[in-house]
């Protein structure tokens, strides 16, 4: 776990260090204690560009790979992830109203102009908006539900059905808000600074309350729920715990940054293997710690060093943390671990 | 102060699922005392509601009517948090705890006990142990729950439902889908238990040998009938131990104690030492083969014979087999 506090804050350097202007590690060291840097317009780049994304890189793996090991123990399904309660095509569905619904209407949100006035701010509130319209319909079902399955079945239906929405508008879109859309839905961990980190940050911390205050119980729910009930754990009251952290986790990190793939579902079966436990309360710092980190490397991966081309962080995430799992899995027996 | 015999009563229960207005009862009428540190079996057909039951007893389902006490409280009013201290149960269900060692897993018993995160201390560590000794499983503590054969995995839940350290520990089949020996050696551990651990125990069982064998009391659940309750050997000997067997072609064999085919006589015309001429009989019985007036079958010992004869012949056979051959062709 020590080393794992040394490689992230490793990962952290490397990664604002990289970029289409490269800063020397030593220099950035200098930096952060307050020293000045060599060239001033480094300065500029670091605290107020790359310092932000590598926090929000951090935020965001934190978010996704704690929401995706709580989905998979509670519904004690290997292949459940942040976004099998449709919180995230939710928040997909609020962006692309927003940003192809907005053109029907005839506000252009793709023209320049547009953009700046609206910006980020506009895709964060509209994601957010759907992430908890979700949200709510998920509450409203769990209250009426009592089969977890059942739970997990609504919710990939919410899901397909956001997802067909968002292929309407896409159809009769038009190409540039189409564009902005598809980028969107690459992610991106840049952009994000000042107070909207601040608010990211604030969420990410309320999320994570609730599933440090119920490790215990996610450790019972190894058992399935008939044996955690039969030891005390309250089942009803820990599935409604579940259901606002990872709203809150995944929905906020969607809105913000986009549905980043893979790291979700693939972050927590990596934390299994390394660790060799079952143990949440190895497991939640595990994955937190190997989130940030897989989306620290994925993020100076995309920067492409030595270009100024930068990748979405999706394209990296799948295109090489795919591979990793496969042949995790390969190698180690995964069934036997989960 | 002879309540305190029982540690779970009920009167004129009954149990079944509520859904909406309408309910459906599947047992009533049930009235029982179970009695305490004594190893206690339930016994009944499939589907006669034996999981409600359990499931009513652990208070995660509301009994229709009637209310089932654990000491001197209805289960429903006690809080399940406290409720997890007295009760601890071994399910049916399958479980997936993937990395989880043998140890780790008996330690989650303790989850009613621990602080918020978890921790054990000192004294649960303690019980953890104890509770593996007493199963004979502590040779496993370090071993992957995914790396056991069905029968170590059955001793662990076990263990694991003696470290929560209720008083009762209720178990739904324990011994299903293993082989004789294990399931001898769980119910003799169960029996144990109840001695050395001063637990109460109720088990769920369709192996009607063992549990007579081994339990100090029997349940016996049939439809619409109310629970019959007993000892064992008192249910054999007043003949209330055939509520188990409805069927007219079923019957329980007071002397062995298994459950027998009921019209079983040994014909007359079979004639030889009794070991020999029952299984025989069993042979011909299971082919339906009669034998017919004028045949006799005559069995002699070392070396083993079996002499057909008939008016006009004697055929000797050396094996069931051969005798079952020769009447199938001959008779």
């Amino acid at each position: 776990m020590i080393i794992g506090v040394v490689l992230l804050l490793v990962f952290f350097l490397v990664n604002i260090s990289i970029g289409s202007v490269y800063i020397p590690i030593p220099q950035l060291i200098h930096g952060l204690l307050g020293a000045d840097l060599d060239k001033a317009s480094w300065e500029t780049i670091l605290f107020l560009y790359r310092i932000p994304k590598a926090i929000t890189a951090v935020l965001v793996g934190i978010s996704l790979s704690v929401s995706g090991l709580q989905m998979q123990t509670f519904f004690r399904n290997p292949l459940a992830g942040p976004y099998v309660l449709g919180i995230s095509s939710g928040a997909g569905l609020g962006v692309a109203i927003m940003i192809m619904g907005g053109s029907a209407l005839g506000i252009t949100f793709s023209s320049s102009s547009n953009y700046m006035t609206w910006g980020i701010w506009g895709i964060i509130i509209s994601g957010s908006l759907g992430a908890i319209l979700v949200l709510l319909l998920m509450s409203l079902t769990a209250w009426k539900i009592k089969d977890s399955m059942t739970l997990l079945i609504i919710g990939l239906m919410f899901g397909s059905a956001s997802g067909a929405v968002v292929s309407v508008l896409s159809y009769f879109g038009n190409a540039e808000d189409l564009k902005l859309f598809t980028i969107w839905s690459m992610g991106s961990l840049g952009g994000i600074s000042g107070t909207q980190l601040e608010i990211l940050s604030i969420i990410c911390f309320i999320g994570i309350i609730p599933v440090i205050a119920l490790l215990k119980s996610y450790n019972a729910m190894l058992m399935g729920e008939r044996y955690a009930t039969s030891m005390g754990v309250n089942i009803k009251s820990l599935r409604w715990a579940m259901i606002l952290s990872t709203g809150l986790l995944a929905g906020s990190a969607t809105a913000f940054c986009g549905p980043i793939a893979f790291i979700g579902i693939a972050v927590p079966h990596l934390a299994r293997m390394i660790f060799r436990t079952g143990d949440h309360r190895i497991l939640f710092p595990a994955s937190a710690l190997i989130g940030s980190c897989f989306l620290l490397i994925s993020d100076a991966i995309s920067q492409i060093p030595g270009s100024a081309e930068t990748l979405p962080i999706n394209v990296i995430t799948s295109l090489f943390g795919a591979p990793l799992v496969i042949w995790l899995i390969l190698k180690r027996n995964l069934s036997s671990e989960f | 102060m002879v309540k305190d015999k029982y540690i779970l009563t009920g009167q004129n229960v009954s149990i079944g699922y509520k859904k909406g207005k309408s309910s459906k009862k599947i047992g009533a009428s049930l009235t029982f005392k179970l009695q305490k540190e004594k190893l206690t079996c339930l016994l009944g057909p499939n589907g006669v509601g034996k999981s409600t039951f359990i499931k009513t007893i652990m208070g995660q389902l509301p009994s229709l009517e009637g209310s089932i006490n654990f000491g001197h409280l209805p289960v429903q009013e006690i809080d399940a948090k406290l409720l997890a201290k007295k009760i601890s149960v071994v399910l049916t269900d399958r479980i997936s705890p993937g990395n989880l060692s043998v140890a780790q897993l008996v330690s989650l018993g303790r989850t009613p006990f621990t602080n918020w995160i978890g921790k054990l201390t000192l004294e649960d560590k303690e019980i953890v142990n104890e509770a593996m000794k007493a199963t004979k499983t502590y040779y496993l503590k370090d071993q992957l729950v995914s790396e056991l054969s069905d029968g170590q995995l059955q001793k662990v839940m076990i263990a694991r439902a003696l470290a929560q350290d209720g008083d009762l520990i209720i178990l739904d089949e324990p011994t299903a889908h293993l082989d004789l020996v294990n399931r001898y050696e769980i119910m003799h551990l169960l029996r144990e238990v109840t001695q050395n651990k001063h637990k109460s125990i109720l088990v769920i069982t369709h192996d009607l040998d063992i549990a007579i064998e081994t339990a100090d009391e029997l349940w016996i659940m049939q439809c619409g009938d109310p629970l019959l309750c007993g000892t064992p050997e008192d249910l054999i000997l007043s003949g209330k131990i055939n509520k188990l067997l409805p069927s007219e072609e079923l019957s329980f064999d007071s002397n062995t104690g298994k459950i027998r085919p009921k019209s079983f006589p040994l014909p007359p015309s079979i004639k030889g030492p009794q070991p020999i001429t029952q299984w025989l009989n069993l042979a011909l019985q299971k082919n339906s083969i009669s034998l017919s007036e004028e045949t006799s079958i005559h069995v002699t010992e070392a070396p083993l014979t079996f002499e057909i004869s008939r008016p006009n012949f004697v055929f000797k056979a050396q094996s069931v087999q051969e005798v079952l051959q020769f009447l199938q062709k001959n008779n």
